[in-house]
């Protein structure tokens, strides 16, 4: 069923965003996974935080929350946990998910919560005008790095990874039909899942280091994409400069929060209340669900 | 139209003249109010159906022209890149 | 003693007795974070609701505390979180959103000495005005503060209704003194509480801000079948994004009017003493406590001295104050700042009334002894 326009407010449109800009490509990818999940409008919520990404949800003919700059993931948090059997998305950008959102992304990942990222990386702050990113490439000029970004940047895979994300990938604008398929699969993980979508952003990052237009920029991120089997062969200092695009790490046996919740908290509480007083000790020890996956 | 214009026109008709006429009659929609005139559809059509053309209704000036349609293959890979829902091949056929 | 085991009376803390409150009042979302001296409202939390099937959480901070249960009110959950002042600075961001996107919430604030790490277990009365203006833009805000240990009950129930009835962020300030100490408290039969609902399940279109001044907006939560969009920018009617200025006017004054339509409703403050009083006390929160028995001995004197205790800060009871100015010409402030609430005085009393202030910021609360001296002194 290819009808993803099903899943989209025409009435917003035309988008907001530059011509040839990447997010409009994530866009259709998740509003045809949506299509091809066949998920019922009402039991989505498109959460986003603040960037050109954030201006996402508006076009999505869900039930869509816009809220602050890099918080999305808190507000996620607590949907999530109010209505579990919901789909809870939440778009970010780099800026807005590894600057100012980074203490939320790292225990979205710690809690494993059910809540679906898809991480747009353009590596620049885009809506603000073009500063530089934890995600902007190093030596690369930016309004606030007029001399060439010093800093090193995430690699956001394996920071999640660390944190204890049970759902890791990454995938290219150039690669629309495995960026839908990776999406649809996140979707379909229990706990919580990133995909980071390399995006470009030719008008603010491109334009001030030789590539101003969708086509070569998009050509740019092409040539830094290689699979996970080139990228394990290079150098750190190559891989520096690739994105290794595909699903990077699935760990399907880790519980998602909200039924970790609603499975062991919620009847130990009641259990504890039958218990009186030292009700809560009585029932900690009775706790038979296995957290960290062992069998 | 500005250089990266003309030159996507340039890879396209150069890619056309490597292909031949597809035998399918693929249809393709396109919705002119909402295309931005970016050329990433002309970039990645692999037969050089697409080019870009001035467009003055166009707030950006360029628009999509579908230029060559018996060119077209049906491979959905203009309409699947399209950031702006502005072009789509047999949908009406497929949206079953 | 038959009486009393009839009666629901108990010896709780009073962190505990706004838990206790929040539950009676439909509260099945807590999101919190630690931090002294409220911490005991969400360590109570934790094991009251999830014995009711409901949420807790301990978020990573407060930003993300106020941020999940303004998700969760927007999923259907009546919300609280309990915070102190760093937590209340962090969350100021999105309390604005609360107000913009008009989301019922309740935020306790249990003051303690600032700025910055300050006095820790110290009480102060000192974020009054960060309450009123502490996010940023012209907002309206209701902001209560119960003194007594069965007001610490109701008026946290009232602060459920309020943001249920007019779908607007309530600030609870409570005083560290009265949020630790353990009160008796008798506990009323939840049956008898009045609690409101206010949340719609049907609108006739999705034009979910467009309403008359001093309505409500039509808006349902998430979930119920439309596909509604909520955001922290300025929005039209239909609740996508707007920067049209005529919009923006509109919906500014809509925002404000449906608080400052309802006075009535919202401003509540006891009195004690008033009827014949010449020297108005004006205080609350504990304060309000020392300075009860102060009226009381200057009665004795034969000082005719009243106690206007507001429960209501923010809408300031202008009005109220003002009528009462009519008769009583000398009114002294108590408050444990350094100068809050004395200013929004002077600004309320007219030139005719003698103005004075009894103010301290070193973590000790006022004893009736220095109110009545101050009393004596006019």
């Amino acid at each position: 069923m290819r009808d993803y326009e099903k899943y989209i407010r025409y009435r917003t449109f035309p988008s907001p965003w530059c011509p040839g800009c990447g997010i409009g490509v994530t866009l259709k990818a998740i509003a045809t996974a949506f299509a091809e999940l066949d998920l019922d409008p009402d039991d989505i919520v498109a959460v986003s935080g603040i960037g050109c990404s954030g201006r996402m949800p508006t076009f999505f003919n869900t039930n869509t929350l816009h809220t602050t700059h890099g918080r999305a993931l808190t507000f996620a948090t607590g949907i999530k946990l109010a209505r579990p059997d919901k789909n809870v998305i939440v778009i970010s950008g780099d800026g807005d998910s590894s600057a100012i959102g980074g203490n939320h992304l790292i225990h979205a990942a710690r809690r494993n919560i059910g809540i679906k990222m898809i991480l747009i990386n353009n590596g620049i702050y885009g809506m603000t005008g073009g500063q530089v990113s934890p995600l902007t490439p190093q030596k690369f000029v930016t309004e606030t790095t007029p001399f060439g970004n010093i800093e090193p940047k995430f690699n956001i895979a394996d920071l999640l990874m660390g944190a204890g994300a049970t759902f890791v990938a990454r995938e290219t604008v150039n690669r629309m039909k495995p960026l839908k398929d990776v999406i649809k699969k996140s979707f379909l993980h229990k706990g919580f899942s990133v995909v980071e979508v390399i995006s470009n952003c030719h008008v603010n990052l491109g334009r001030r280091n030789k590539m101003k237009d969708p086509i070569s920029m998009t050509k740019w991120i092409a040539g830094r994409t290689v699979t996970k089997t080139q990228y394990d062969k290079m150098t750190p200092e190559e891989q520096d400069h690739k994105y290794p695009v595909g699903l990077i790490h699935e760990n399907t046996s880790r519980l998602e929060y909200s039924e970790l919740y609603y499975k062991h908290i919620v009847p130990a509480a009641q259990e504890a209340a039958k218990k009186g007083p030292g009700g809560a000790a009585f029932a900690a020890q009775k706790n038979t669900i296995t957290y960290r996956g062992s069998k | 139209m500005e250089k990266h214009e003309i030159n996507a026109n340039k890879e396209a008709l150069n890619k056309r003249s490597k292909k031949k006429p597809s035998t399918k009659n693929n249809i393709i929609k396109t919705v002119p109010e909402y295309c931005k005139g970016c050329g990433l559809c002309v970039d990645i059509c692999p037969t050089g159906t697409l080019l870009l053309g001035d467009a003055i209704e166009n707030k950006f000036g360029v628009s999509i022209v579908v230029d060559a349609p018996d060119y077209c293959i049906g491979c959905k890979m203009c309409e699947m890149r399209c950031p702006d829902f502005a072009i789509f091949v047999n949908y009406e056929k497929e949206k079953v | 003693m038959e009486d009393t085991k009839k009666k629901n009376r108990k010896v709780l803390q009073g962190n505990i007795i706004v838990a206790e409150a929040a539950i009676a009042a439909g509260c099945d979302f807590f999101a919190g974070y630690p931090i002294t001296p409220s911490s005991e409202v969400a360590q109570h939390m934790s094991k009251e609701l999830p014995k009711r099937g409901y949420d807790f959480i301990q978020m990573e901070d407060e930003i993300a505390s106020l941020g999940a249960c303004i998700g969760a009110s927007l999923a259907g959950k009546k919300v609280l979180t309990a915070t102190s002042g760093p937590g209340f600075s962090l969350m100021q961001e999105h309390l604005g959103m609360g107000v913009m996107a008009e989301i019922p919430l309740v935020i306790v604030n249990v003051m303690r000495g600032g700025p910055s790490t300050g006095l820790p277990t110290k009480p102060a009365q000192a974020d009054i005005m960060q309450a009123r203006w502490g996010t940023h833009g012209d907002h309206p805000i209701i902001v209560l503060y119960p003194a007594f240990s069965n007001e610490l009950f109701c008026e946290t129930i009232r602060a459920f209704n309020l943001a249920e009835k007019f779908w607007t962020p309530v600030i609870i300030l409570l005083d560290e003194v009265t949020a630790k100490a353990h009160e008796d408290i008798e506990l009323p039969d939840t049956k008898d509480l009045e609690i409101y609902n206010g949340k719609t399940k049907e609108i006739k279109d999705l034009n979910i801000y467009d309403r008359n001044i001093g309505e409500n907006p039509p808006r349902v939560d998430f979930f119920q079948g439309y596909p509604i969009h909520i955001d922290g920018l300025e929005h039209d009617a239909h609740g996508w994004p707007s920067s049209d200025p005529e919009n923006a006017d509109k919906m500014q004054k809509l925002r404000m009017q449906k608080i400052y339509h309802f006075l009535d409703e919202i401003i509540k403050f006891n009195e004690y003493y008033m009827e014949d009083a010449e020297i108005m006390v004006f205080s609350f929160g504990v304060s309000a406590r020392a300075a009860l028995p102060a009226v009381e001995e200057a009665r004795e004197l034969g000082i005719k001295a009243g106690l206007f205790q507001a429960l209501t800060i923010w809408p300031f009871p202008k009005r109220e104050l003002r009528e009462r100015f009519k008769k009583i010409k000398k009114v002294l402030v108590v408050e444990l700042n350094m100068g809050q609430i004395k200013y929004e005085m002077e600004r309320v009393a007219s030139d005719d009334v003698e103005k004075k202030s009894l103010l301290r910021a070193n973590g000790i609360p006022f004893t009736p002894k220095e109110i009545l001296e101050k009393i004596k002194e006019f």
